[in-house]
């Protein structure tokens, strides 16, 4: 299945950019976690590098098998998602108030990191042997319901950050697959007028507490605030070059909660400044731009919906944490792609970049 | 499917990447400009924020300074006690840990909330001390559940001991917290609302000496407020160490005196030459270390509502009429003035009429003819009633104010009052009327509305045993601020011109008072010319004195006794001073206990064993009225 023709033409540029972000990532990991009194590598660090070498091999899988060939087993993907949600609220541990996880054996996977890429699966096989005149309302039907069953079934966990990383996906393929403005008008209608429902009967009361705070800081400072004001003490304290790696105060003496999680690209604001910043949002724009332009080269649509799909959750993500790690947005349970600590959603974001290094790679053939 | 529909859609498809790729582009430019308005426009804010984050300025207190005595006896030290605060910043649930403190300590919930509420204007990051001097069960108790008590310090600071307890109280003073006119005034500068400083005696006259320098240490707390690190320690430098001019055995002498005869009253002795404070007693008394760690308010109720006033400085807050004593002032007047020689003689009869009125002698039958020594001796009132009517208030007032009875003396105490003189203006001024000269008959033997403060008479004696320099009587001799002790200098308060035979005059009057037929017979020692004058301080007036002997004479009302006194009485005095024995009735109650400050002094000067106060020979009936010194 691999011709010599294709090796030649996988993305390496793509690649390269991916496991830069990926190692920073894991710098800033160990600065985080880093424990001067022991001087060990911690767990977390270790843990992190057996992710990024199962999501290559992850990246491999998805770049390697034809994506066709995937997009047409897209229901068992899926399936096999919604089931593992369903079993995690079955099964699953309760760590930190909400159910994520799954324990296998040694290696623990949260299925909702997998949903995105499920759905943008299902939705760009769906949408791929659709009409091109245009969405339907059934096919709006279709992407609704589809996307409302694992995002309620993460929203149960609860994980609000994570099913709201469904949203993108679902938007952005039905966009690109050809919805009107008129019913896009009339789907921002929609949502404006079910917010106070929303806001009344779909949030739990830390939800709405987050929201709250998020308008005033202040009002809760040693609360839900405290992360929010603390994220914006620790970026505008690291300044235009940084305090310099592991010399952060914030991240050292632990000012700012799960810095190695949610808060990483805070972590990297203060110790290595605007720069490091900029270098950081430099490589991200670089992957997804780079991304795009598979989705503008095929002339697959099968490929460039895989390609959006993919593209718009992890845009999605990287825009809200990095801006939420400035104190700029709710916390929210949201992770940033590539660099925050966390295996399945290294492993799924790697996957999902393979399926981009697919379209691309059979651009010429398919 | 059409080739041509296709296009379309593929153009379609690319415009809708490219928007996807504008949007991404812009938001990502978005996010960068944010990240530069907070990182680089906004930074020395937040750098700042970050700052007092993790480090924190922990004040280290400097021990105030050791007072001495003339001998290098330590009388006021400091001890290490543990205080328990509550850092607010570090606690979720203020309330939850108080009640918890509260259980494990046994202290009252109510004085921790009231501190805690005193003190809310502080930075949550700051202790609030809510146990002073806590026991060493309270501080292992809170240390035992250090982790469950996270938000709750101990912390070790100096604080005061005086050594000899209630001894020399008033003129030793106290410390406590700064009040907030204090922390306003420009004394105290730079102090915060935690500080502890000098509020009566000499703790405040030399609070900035003795206060020292607080150190600082900055360290690094994480996000617990645990210390990780120290970044930069100030030791703090001791307050200066202070000699006083004070003589503890003289002091022990003086309140062991006190304590035997069961009065109240000041005692002050000074070195003439120079104003040095040997004694100062105020009695009743109290402790000072009460004060050392912030008083209780209950203890301080107390002490302020107590009719003795313990807390009132006799020596130099007490205003007493002068009684006998002034006459000291009004012999010297008639003198100097040129009104009369010192052979001048009156006969008493035992009362004398004058502006139409009688005015008695003390002694009924008379004393006969008498010169002014012979005056002196006896106390005559009759002589100096008719001293008085010739020379008037004006000239009793020129030279009861030469002798400063109507100034303060400038001792290196706080809070001291200045006598009253009365004089033509000021009868104008309180009581609108004009001066009667009947009003200076009772003047010129002390009575009427003339006021002193022990303090200013223990200064006139000196004075007269000097031959007219005046000394300003002070506490402090040395000082040693880290390089060695140097001494204070001192300076002469003034100069009362006086004739060699004025002096002569007063001085002889004075010794016959006490080796002679004198009132002053029991501070007589042999081989020490001991030169002194009793005196009685009405309490109230005479037909006032009356009634109450009607109304079976109440205690309150007795007469003060006084005696003031030199020695020796030749060209180099070594003492004087004044025994001010309230409710004693005669100036010779007070006579033995002047005495007992001098044979100690003797014996102490010769290497004897020191006396013991000899057994009063007089039945005292009031000692369940005054505490022990």
């Amino acid at each position: 299945m691999l011709e010599r023709r294709l090796y030649s033409l996988i993305d390496w540029w793509l690649l390269t950019a991916i496991v830069a972000v990926s190692a920073i990532g894991m710098m800033m990991i160990y600065s985080t976690t880093y424990d001067e009194t022991s001087q060990l590598v911690s767990n977390k660090l270790i843990t992190q590098g057996y992710a990024l070498v199962a999501g290559l091999i992850a990246f491999s899988f998805f770049m390697f098998l034809d994506y066709r060939v995937i997009a047409n087993n897209s229901w068992v993907f899926y399936l096999a998602v919604i089931v593992a949600l369903a079993l995690v609220l079955m099964f699953g541990d309760v760590v930190g108030g909400s159910r994520r996880w799954l324990w296998f054996g040694p290696v623990n996977v949260q299925p909702s990191e997998f949903a995105k890429i499920a759905l943008t699966i299902l939705l760009a096989g769906y949408f791929a042997e659709r009409s091109l005149r245009g969405v339907t309302f059934i096919n709006l039907a279709f992407v609704g319901l589809v996307t409302v069953i694992p995002f309620m079934l993460i929203v149960r966990e609860p994980d609000l950050g994570s099913a709201a990383g469904l949203l993108p996906v679902a938007f952005a393929i039905t966009y690109i697959a050809g919805l009107r403005f008129r019913v896009l008008a009339l789907l921002v209608m929609l949502a404006l007028l079910t917010t106070p429902v929303a806001w009344t009967y779909a949030l739990e009361d830390y939800q709405r507490s987050r929201l709250l705070t998020f308008l005033d800081p202040a009002q809760d400072a040693q609360g839900a605030g405290y992360q929010q004001i603390q994220a914006k003490i620790t970026v505008g304290s690291g300044g235009l070059t940084g305090k310099g790696f592991l010399q952060g105060t914030q991240g050292q003496y632990k000012f700012l909660p799960v810095a190695h999680n949610d808060f990483i690209f805070s972590i990297l604001a203060e110790e290595h400044g605007f720069l490091g910043v900029i270098v950081v949002l430099g490589l991200y724009l670089f992957v997804i731009l780079r991304g795009l332009e598979a989705a503008r080269s095929t002339k697959d649509r099968l490929g460039a919906y895989l390609v959006v799909g993919v593209i718009s959750s992890f845009t999605f993500q990287v825009v809200y944490n990095i801006t939420m790690s400035a104190g700029l947005l709710p916390v929210k349970g949201l992770t940033l792609p590539l660099m925050s600590y966390g295996g399945s959603s290294l492993v799924a974001t790697l996957a999902g970049f393979g399926l981009i290094a697919n379209v691309r790679m059979r651009r010429f053939t398919n | 499917m059409s080739q041509e529909l296709f296009s379309v859609r593929r153009n379609r498809l690319a415009v809708r990447l490219s928007v996807l790729r504008l949007t991404v582009t812009v938001l990502m430019v978005g996010v960068a400009l944010s990240y530069w308005f907070i990182q680089v426009v906004q930074h020395n804010k937040f750098q700042q924020l970050a700052e007092n984050n993790h480090r924190r300025s922990v004040a280290l207190r400097a021990p105030r300074g050791i007072l001495f005595d003339r001998d290098g006896t330590v009388l006021v030290e400091n001890r290490y006690s543990f205080d328990i605060s509550i850092v607010r910043e570090l606690t979720t649930d203020l309330e939850y840990l108080i009640n918890k403190l509260v259980a494990i300590t046994g202290v009252q919930l109510r004085d921790v909330q009231d501190e805690i509420d005193r003190h809310s204007e502080l930075p949550e990051y700051q202790p609030i001390v809510v146990i002073r001097d806590a026991s060493l069960s309270q501080v292992a108790a809170v240390a035992a559940r250090r982790f469950e008590l996270t938000g709750i310090a101990i912390e070790q600071v100096p604080t005061r001991r005086y050594r000899v307890g209630t001894s020399a109280a008033h003129l030793l003073g106290y410390v406590g917290e700064i009040t907030a006119d204090q922390i306003a005034s420009l004394d105290f500068a730079g102090l915060t609302d935690d500080a502890v400083v000098g509020q009566s005696g000499l703790e405040f006259t030399y609070n900035q000496l003795l206060m020292g320098t607080d150190g600082r240490r900055q360290v690094i707390v994480n996000s617990v407020g645990r210390e990780v690190e120290t970044i930069e320690t100030n030791d703090p430098i001791n307050g200066t160490r202070l000699q006083l001019t004070l003589d503890t055995d003289l002091q022990n002498a003086a309140e062991e005196a006190f304590a035997a005869t069961g009065f109240s009253g000041a005692a002050i002795v000074l070195e003439p030459g120079t104003g040095e404070v040997l004694v100062m007693t105020s009695v009743p008394t109290y402790d000072p270390n009460a004060f050392a760690l912030g008083i209780d308010m209950r203890s301080w109720q107390a002490l302020n509502t107590d009719d003795r006033r313990p807390l009132h400085n006799r020596a130099l807050q007490g205003r007493y009429s002068p009684g006998s004593i002034f006459k000291i002032v009004v012999a010297t007047a008639a003198l100097e003035e040129g009104l009369v020689t010192p052979d001048f003689k009156v006969r008493c009869p035992g009362s004398g009429v004058f502006h139409g009125q009688r005015f008695f002698c003390h002694l009924r039958g008379g004393h006969g003819e008498l010169d002014m020594q012979g005056a002196l001796e006896r106390s005559c009132n009759v002589y100096f009633y008719t001293l008085g009517s010739m020379l008037e208030i004006d000239l009793i007032e020129k030279w009861a104010k030469k002798f400063g009875l109507n100034q303060v003396t400038g001792i290196d105490l706080p809070y001291e009052a200045a006598g009253l003189v009365p004089s033509r203006d000021w009868k104008q001024e309180v009581n609108d009327e004009p001066w009667y000269p009947g009003e200076t008959i009772s003047v010129a033997i002390g009575q009427g509305p003339v006021n002193v403060t022990p303090l200013s008479i223990a200064v006139m004696m000196a004075t007269v045993a000097n031959g007219g320099i005046r000394p300003i009587p002070h506490l402090l001799k040395a000082v040693d601020s880290g390089n060695g002790w140097s001494p204070v200098k001192t300076s002469m308060g003034g100069m009362v011109e006086l004739s060699s035979e004025t002096i002569q005059t007063l001085h002889e009057g004075l010794w016959r008072v006490v080796n002679g037929q004198g009132t002053g017979r029991r501070a007589r020692i042999d081989g020490f010319d001991v030169a002194g004058k009793t005196a009685t301080s009405q309490v109230i007036s005479l037909e006032g004195r009356a009634k109450v002997e009607e109304s079976n004479s109440e205690f309150e009302w007795r007469d003060h006794g006084w005696f003031a006194f030199f020695a020796p009485r030749n060209d180099a005095p070594e003492l004087a001073g004044v025994v001010l024995a309230e409710h004693s009735d005669h100036g010779y109650l007070a006579a033995p206990i002047a005495r007992h400050i001098m044979t100690t002094y003797l014996a102490k000067k010769d290497g004897r064993p020191l006396p013991e106060f000899p057994r009063p020979q007089t039945p005292v009936t009031t000692t369940n009225l005054v505490t022990e010194p």
